[in-house]
């Protein structure tokens, strides 16, 4: 049952970010696009707008969900990938060990970086 | 092509004997080809006039039994069941099925193949033992019911399928499409009470879940089998039932044994009278 | 006879590159694969970036940004983009096809055999064509506004 509960979180959080991802691409590199459109966006990545967006919840949650999400979805697709390889099964538990290791440590910095950023 | 001219064709094939060579290498052969002749019969020409150490496997003839399952032309055939003339070409580079070991020339060693077909166990299983060892009647089963896994059916075991995967290609341990493709055509038979074993056999890692839809197998498949479907028609299955939302499968029941039946016309007397 | 081991014949990892000539889902999938990889590798570096370089000031961010401020950069998170507008497209049509959904319904095999992609094939070109659509949009962009 794990495998298939670990797939089909793979597929819901595969989803959301197409859509969170979609959302930052967006906003991040489309300015020029968005505003024909008439939307009309601050230079993204001036450092104030981002001190800006940083301030602001729905920003900090789409920030924080993306990056959950996206690592979550990056690193079981690479975990799927290296099982594909026929690694024993000591190997595997030690590639999970490091994956998991990794996903925390990039979780702990995304989450702490703009923390640290709205309390300047 | 007149059906009685004849133009030779090259065939390249790949060589390896296991006791005589490092590795494999080529050979060409010239082998007269009509209109009609098989690769398979372009193959026992040779062995018959030319190199009579080629070794195959052949033995319908006539893409039923699934033995001369080779690579022509860099995309897997049954030899038997593919012409000459469908590629067009003058030179045919035929080698053993990939993802397979070699044991001679193009003879691939099967086995995984079978082990891994025997593990979904590919037999009807229900909870009455009673009537599988000694069955006492035929179990009902409509067109509908038989529609939904007739065409999974038709697989003869001739490993193109896992020749085409391109997770077979490095997973060794992975199922590959025709022991999923036969897990399902079990599970969708409506006689069969056995899913919930299969699915768990299905679940488990290098199972149903590393295959990602290249649908290569489905291409390769010389009988139309269409194992990619039938593995998403699982996972299907697989979802459902880990998401609690699986429709409860209650298998086909015994057909009533009839107790009050006169023929209607008398049965002849077929046996020899003693005189 | 017996003792003869069968000498190993599996593609490996090149297998899922190229294992002969197959159609177009066969290519689909080791795109998804190849784009796949490439996010995480650059989600690698945009993550290291947008945290260890930006919460030491603006200055370093600055230094940064001027940095990655180049034509090889650009043209890369151009291809990164693209890469996450396939993978993102084609993994919704795999959501949808691997769950067995709009794949239809078993039918006999009828020579000449049509498998449920290939019947399918409908929604994958869709897919692509949106795909397509996506790029031109980028590309547009891209060259417009330089996203410096």
């Amino acid at each position: 049952m794990k495998n298939t509960y670990l797939q089909l979180a793979q597929m819901v959080s595969g989803a959301l970010v197409a859509v969170l991802l979609g959302i930052h691409i967006a906003v991040q590199q489309s300015s020029v696009i968005l505003g024909f459109f008439g939307v009309r966006v601050a230079d993204p990545l001036a450092f104030s707008s981002m001190i800006e967006r940083a301030r602001q919840g729905t920003w900090v949650g789409i920030y924080i969900s993306l990056l959950s999400l996206g690592l979550f979805h990056g690193l079981n697709g690479l975990r799927n990938i290296l099982l594909e390889l026929n690694f024993s099964a000591a190997t595997m538990r030690v590639l999970t060990a490091l994956i998991i290791v990794f996903g925390i440590i990039f979780l702990a910095l995304g989450t702490y970086a703009p923390l640290v950023l709205l309390g300047r | 092509m007149s059906s009685d001219s004849e133009k030779i064709v090259i065939f390249k094939i790949q060589r390896f004997d296991p006791e005589k060579d490092a590795r494999p290498h080529f050979q060409e052969f010239r082998v007269p080809v009509k209109r009609g002749t098989t690769v398979l019969e372009g193959l026992l020409y040779i062995k018959e006039n030319l190199d009579s150490s080629l070794a195959f496997r052949t033995s319908c003839r006539m893409g039923v039994c699934g033995s001369c399952g080779m690579l022509v032309n860099y995309s897997p055939h049954l030899a038997c069941h593919t012409q000459v003339e469908e590629f067009h070409a003058k030179k045919l580079l035929i080698k053993p099925l990939p993802n397979f070991g070699i044991i001679k020339d193009l003879v691939p060693a099967l086995e995984p193949l079978f082990e891994k077909h025997k593990s979904i166990k590919p037999f009807i299983m229900r909870q009455d033992e009673a009537e599988m060892e000694t069955p006492t009647a035929e179990f009902i089963q409509g067109i509908e019911d038989l529609d939904r896994y007739l065409q999974f059916s038709y697989c003869i075991k001739c490993g193109l399928c896992l020749a085409a995967c391109p997770t077979s290609a490095s997973d060794k341990s992975f199922l590959g499409p025709q022991a999923l493709g036969q897990a399902y055509r079990y599970c969708a038979d409506s006689r069969d009470g056995g899913q919930q074993q299969r699915l768990d056999i299905v679940e488990r890692e290098h199972g149903v879940w590393h295959c990602h839809f290249a649908a290569a197998c489905s291409e390769a498949c010389p009988k139309g089998v269409d194992p990619a479907f039938a593995i998403q028609l699982l996972r299907q299955r697989v979802a459902a039932r880990a998401l609690g939302a699986g429709k409860p499968h209650n298998p086909a029941p015994l057909a009533a044994t009839p107790l009050q039946v006169k023929p209607r016309v008398a049965v002849p007397e077929f046996t020899v009278k003693k005189p | 006879m017996a003792d003869i081991r069968p000498r190993q014949n599996n593609l490996g990892i090149a297998g899922w590159i190229w294992a002969g000539n197959y159609k177009l889902e066969r290519y689909l999938y080791i795109l998804h694969r190849v784009t796949g990889l490439g996010l995480i590798l650059f989600g690698i570096f945009h993550l290291t970036a947008t945290t260890v370089f930006r919460v030491q000031g603006e200055a370093v961010w600055k230094d940064t940004m001027a940095f990655l401020d180049n034509p090889l950069f650009r043209a890369g998170e151009f291809l990164v983009v693209v890469a996450f507008a396939f993978h993102a497209l084609n993994g919704l049509r795999l959501i949808i096809q691997e769950l067995g959904f709009a794949l239809g319904k078993p039918i006999p095999p009828i020579y000449p055999f049509k498998d449920a992609p290939r019947r399918k094939r409908l929604l994958t070109l869709i897919i692509m064509a949106a795909v397509m659509v996506l790029v031109i949009f980028f590309f547009i962009d891209f060259s417009a506004g330089g996203w410096g």
